[in-house]
């Protein structure tokens, strides 16, 4: 139960961490992060760093969807972006990543706000399906420009280094991934502190308001797109450097509805259910294989079914949260919060 | 392929996964399985599959490698190249095996630094030019002649088949757009050149293709005499439908994925008169080394029906038991010793069931003699077999 | 000149495939404001469905091809009163999430029951190609060609005149006011929902008729019928129609004289450029209701 818990400036009031016991939950939570590699298989620190890439995903999408109400399917496209891009610098040209990654990240803003552009006159199902043409014509660019990408082959990208050390397995890559995504969780959270962040939100829930109280919707939906692809396309930095070989195969349609599923199950408007929402749909079909491997003895059918039991699981999951939670775990989190911020006195 | 030949693929997929419990005490052998179950080259990656596991456990049951069994851990990863390096990955670090059976030319390329890097010998379903040179790829292998002796070979009987000597005969390529499809394309480029063969027209199939209308239209315009197609029988015979229904005259070739038994019977009429390479022979024909492949099919799945494909997962899976059977001879059953193992092949004798195997420690090219089929009356019939040179420029190509 | 004949001649045709799938996706949007993508599946989901009576129940094709039909219509209710009918009201990307989360879910039922492989289907027209000017012309299309016409004749009358097809232009205009004229809003969702799958359902069965056999592949036609639907306007019957020919037409004559630039593939990367230039100058398609909104 919490109690002393009065603010007395406007700082207090706008903390992003609003209780001491929050804060020391948030470090300790840092601290166990930092700590599991040493403890954990390869094969999971592999998930690990597939979470934390698309945790940074998973906000940037959030942010343009969420945040400023702009539907975009083209997230694997923008993810593409970033990870050939960064093999071509890190691998052609041979940079190293703390320049690689920022460049990644601004070269993909600059492609979604080309994007973007549509969306000052397009809204809702109309701007999903220009973001999905977006796709299909990254993905057309890809394969074709084999000079820089080398098409349906595939490109591969060096192990990052920093003097002389080498991130070339997972353990190592993790201590590159997760600061970097708790760096920009932090900074999105503050984001929507700010004056640009509010005028997303506004952009989002009443646009013709926003526009005529002085909000100048077209830039700070330019902006929106602009700050989300970087996002994205840092995500997709640090997928080429996880993946080591990355090929138009990585960045299918189903990679862009697996994002938005990421954000409509964790809860959209939400940075804690980004978070929620990547772990959940990158855990999802590991448990499954795990579950299909153990049951495999009873039902033998099972081991051809997993591709087709991860599709439908998936495909289930997303109807039922719509259905039953449309408001995403982050809601049920905070319900469940509020249940026991005032135990037991409920009332 | 019936629900039969599925439940049974399944159930030796994950007994093989399973029989860890009762294994362990003796030793074991951990041979990984990349193989594609439900992807979009499915309709050979099942039967490919079935004929691994089928011999894993014929060479078990027969002692297996020198008294160890193998334990064969098989995973599907849809065709799709991610997958298929979270399955490698997953099998070097957490299962520890020691060579693995790898499927699509695509991933087993993107794949080839990985497993140099971790010494790990990969013998893929991929016939792919650019893993033959150990320069390059030096723990690749395959037990079959490369995709582009394949086209080679093809082209040749083009150039023998061809009756009217006023001009050189005119061929097109149509192929897949992803690395399998594109494998062989530069190799029947030059070949083409240097043999008077006129190289028309290129078409590009998309994957999922429903319909190849325009492809082949502009091919009709281009007015070829002879196509090679490269994509899986699926595509062969929409390809080949197409064509028929267009009243194309222009004869049709296929490489060894598009071109089984299944053919005729999925492309019926279509079929007639197409020729196509078949490295490992048609199930059933009378060779010695089919004997026991029959066998093991009457007594674990009679009612099943089978293809060359079968016979070629039984041909890549019986060539590396024999390898893993002299490493482990050699006491160095590790991935480099299998390697070298591997390149201690030479002139091995496959029962007939494909061409005898030669590999070395320079050349990784298995066999250099490609045969070629025809559908006469819904059957496949042997019409020629050409036998390409160990030419060094040709290494790695 | 003959080049381009035949590929606009193959174009109409295969165009009027895209014109039956998108009438589905018409005239779900048109009474609910719905984007169906899982109308693909539909499709697919009707192609095994058939193969499945004909081949493994021994019936007659047309028997199987009305139960077919009555099995589509049976779909398209359950998907309706399960999913969407609690989705009304929520966001339009929760909804166009609903559908894609359908159509994972059951292009796995399909891939679990059937599996990958390619099934081959029975042909049920004569093989014979019939000569349309230059080019032979698998008598398959044609029939669809037939088809789509008589589709289209009878929804333009159905939504003209008859009583159903006015409630729910009615329902599609404002479900509020249907509600209060004593329209069953519910009774008219369903009726578009079933009557949607049932034409995706005989799409699917031509389609499947025509290349000879059923596989996972057929669902990709919802794709790549939303540029389709975009291009001849989302809330029109003679858009869809005129969009899928159109469309067909676009896609052969591109991939026709740009494949041997590109090298390949710009077959299905044409129609989503096409949308894309559509949504910059005409984003409600060429005969969809415009939307004015000023700021």
């Amino acid at each position: 139960m919490r109690c002393g818990d009065f603010r007395t400036t406007y700082a207090e009031d706008m903390a992003i961490f609003e209780t001491r016991f929050a804060r020391w939950a948030l470090a300790a939570f840092l601290a166990f992060l930092l700590v599991l590699p040493q403890l954990a298989a390869s094969y999971w620190l592999d998930i690990l760093n597939r979470i934390g890439i698309a945790v940074i995903a998973a906000v940037g999408l959030n942010i343009l969807t969420g945040f400023t109400g702009q539907i975009s399917l083209g997230n694997a496209a923008f993810l593409a972006t970033g990870a050939y891009v960064t093999a071509a610098l890190a691998g052609k040209a041979g940079l190293p990543f703390p320049v690689v990654i920022p460049l990644a990240g601004l070269t993909t803003a600059l492609v979604g706000m080309v994007f973007g552009v549509p969306s000052l006159r397009l809204k809702g199902l109309y701007l999903a399906m220009a973001t999905l043409a977006a796709h299909f014509v990254i993905e057309f660019t890809i394969t074709h420009w084999e000079s820089l990408t080398g098409g349906v082959n595939g490109i591969s990208t060096p192990a990052p280094r920093l003097a002389g050390f080498l991130f070339d397995s997972d353990r190592r890559l993790f201590y590159l991934i997760m600061p970097l995504a708790a760096a920009l969780l932090l900074f999105a959270k503050n984001l929507f502190r700010t004056k640009v962040g509010k005028a997303f939100v506004a952009i989002r829930d009443q646009d013709i308001s926003a526009e005529v109280m002085g909000v100048s919707v077209y830039r700070y939906k330019l902006l929106s797109f602009g700050v989300s692809s970087f996002y994205v396309g840092v995500a997709g930095s640090l997928l080429a450097y996880q993946a080591r070989v990355i090929s138009p195969e990585n960045f299918p349609i189903t990679v862009a509805i697996d994002y938005l599923g990421m954000i409509i199950i964790g809860g959209m408007g939400s940075i804690l259910g980004s978070v929620f929402g990547a772990v959940f749909i990158t855990i999802m079909p590991e448990l499954l294989r795990l579950m299909t491997g153990a049951l495999a003895g009873t039902f033998p059918a099972l081991t051809e079914l997993f591709a087709a039991l991860k599709m439908g699981f998936f495909g289930l999951t997303i109807v039922l949260f719509l259905v039953f939670e449309p408001d995403g775990m982050a809601a049920r989190w905070h319900t469940i919060k509020n249940y026991w911020k005032l135990y037991p006195f409920s009332y | 392929m019936t629900k039969t030949i599925r439940g049974a693929l399944l159930s030796i997929l994950a007994s093989a996964a399973l029989v860890p419990a009762a294994a362990t005490a003796q030793a074991e052998i951990k041979v990984g399985g990349i193989f594609d179950l439900t992807g979009i080259t499915s309709d050979v990656g099942k039967p490919y599959a079935q004929g691994v596991q089928d011999a894993v456990a014929w060479v078990n049951a027969g002692g297996g490698i020198n008294g160890k069994k193998v334990k064969l851990i098989g995973v599907d990863y849809g065709y799709k190249i991610p997958e298929a390096v979270s399955a490698y990955k997953r099998m070097v670090n957490d299962e520890k095996v020691i060579m693995i059976n790898g499927w699509g030319t695509g991933d087993t390329f993107a794949m080839k630094d990985f497993v140099a890097a971790d010494k790990i010998p990969y013998f893929s379903a991929s016939f792919f030019g650019g893993l033959t040179d150990p320069a390059k790829t030096p723990y690749n292998f395959f037990i079959a002649p490369s995709y582009s002796d394949q086209i080679r070979a093809w082209l040749s009987w083009v150039k023998a088949d061809w009756k009217d000597k006023s001009r050189n005969p005119k061929v097109a390529f149509l192929y897949g757009d992803n690395p399998y499809g594109k494998a062989p394309v530069e190799a029947g480029r030059l070949f083409c050149k240097e043999n008077g063969i006129d190289l028309v027209d290129e078409e590009v199939l998309p994957p999922n293709f429903q319909d190849a209308t325009s492809q082949l239209l502009n091919m009709k315009q281009k007015g070829a005499d002879y196509a090679y197609i490269n994509v899986t029988t699926t595509g062969v015979s929409l390809v080949l439908k197409g064509a028929k229904a267009l009243g194309l005259t222009t004869r049709f070739g296929s490489n060894p994925y598009g071109f089984s038994e299944q053919l005729p019977l999925v492309a019926k009429e279509a079929a007639e008169g197409v020729t196509g390479v078949v490295p490992h022979v048609p199930f059933g024909t009378d060779v010695p080394g089919m004997k026991k492949i029959v066998d093991f099919h009457k007594a674990n799945h009679p009612n099943d029906t089978h293809d060359a494909m079968y016979v070629r997962g039984w041909c890549s899976a019986l060539a590396w038991s024999e390898v893993l059977k002299r490493a482990d001879k050699a006491g160095q059953l590790n991935g480099e010793g299998v390697k070298k193992a591997a390149e201690t092949l030479s002139n091995f004798d496959m029962g007939g069931l494909t061409n005898n195997v030669t590999i070395t420690p320079t050349d990784h090219r298995s066999m250099t003699k490609t045969p070629i089929y025809q559908v006469q009356d819904g059957k496949l019939v042997k019409v020629a077999e050409y036998d390409m040179p160990r030419k060094p420029e040709w290494l790695g190509l | 000149m003959e080049l381009f004949l035949q590929l606009v001649i193959s174009g109409l045709v295969v165009g009027s495939i895209y014109a039956l799938v998108a009438l589905g996706f018409v005239i779900i949007y048109k009474s609910t404001s719905i984007l169906n993508f899982a109308q693909g599946e539909f499709l697919m989901l009707g192609a095994y469905v058939c193969l499945a009576i004909v081949g493994t129940h021994r019936v007659p094709f047309l028997a199987a091809f009305g139960l077919t039909l009555v099995f589509s219509m049976v779909l398209g209710i359950a998907m309706e009163r399960v999913i969407l009918r609690p989705m009304i009201g929520e966001p339009v990307i929760s909804v166009i999430m609903v559908t894609l989360g359908l159509s994972s879910v059951l292009k796995a039922v399909v891939q679990g029951f059937w599996g990958t492989d390619l099934r081959p289907f029975p042909s049920i027209f004569p093989t014979k190609p019939i000569l349309v000017g230059p080019l032979p012309v698998s008598q398959g299309y044609l029939y669809s060609v037939a088809c789509v016409a008589l589709l289209l004749v009878i929804f333009s009358l159905f939504f003209k005149y008859s009583r159903a097809g006015i409630a729910m232009r009615a329902t599609a205009f404002s479900q509020q006011v249907a509600l209060s004229m004593g329209i069953s809003v519910k009774r008219i969702f369903a009726l578009s929902w079933s009557i949607a799958a049932v034409v995706s359902a005989v799409g699917g069965v031509l389609l499947a008729s025509i290349r000879g056999g059923v596989d996972g592949a057929l669902a990709f036609f919802g794709l790549k019928v939303i540029p389709v639907v975009i291009l001849g306007g989302l809330d029109s019957v003679l858009g869809a129609i005129v969009g899928g020919l159109v469309m067909g037409v676009l896609e052969n004559l591109s991939g026709g004289y740009l494949d041997p630039i590109f090298g390949g593939g710009v077959k299905e990367v044409a129609p989503f450029l096409f949308l894309v230039i559509i949504l910059t100058v005409k984003p409600y398609g060429l005969f969809g209701n415009v939307k004015i909104e000023r700021v």
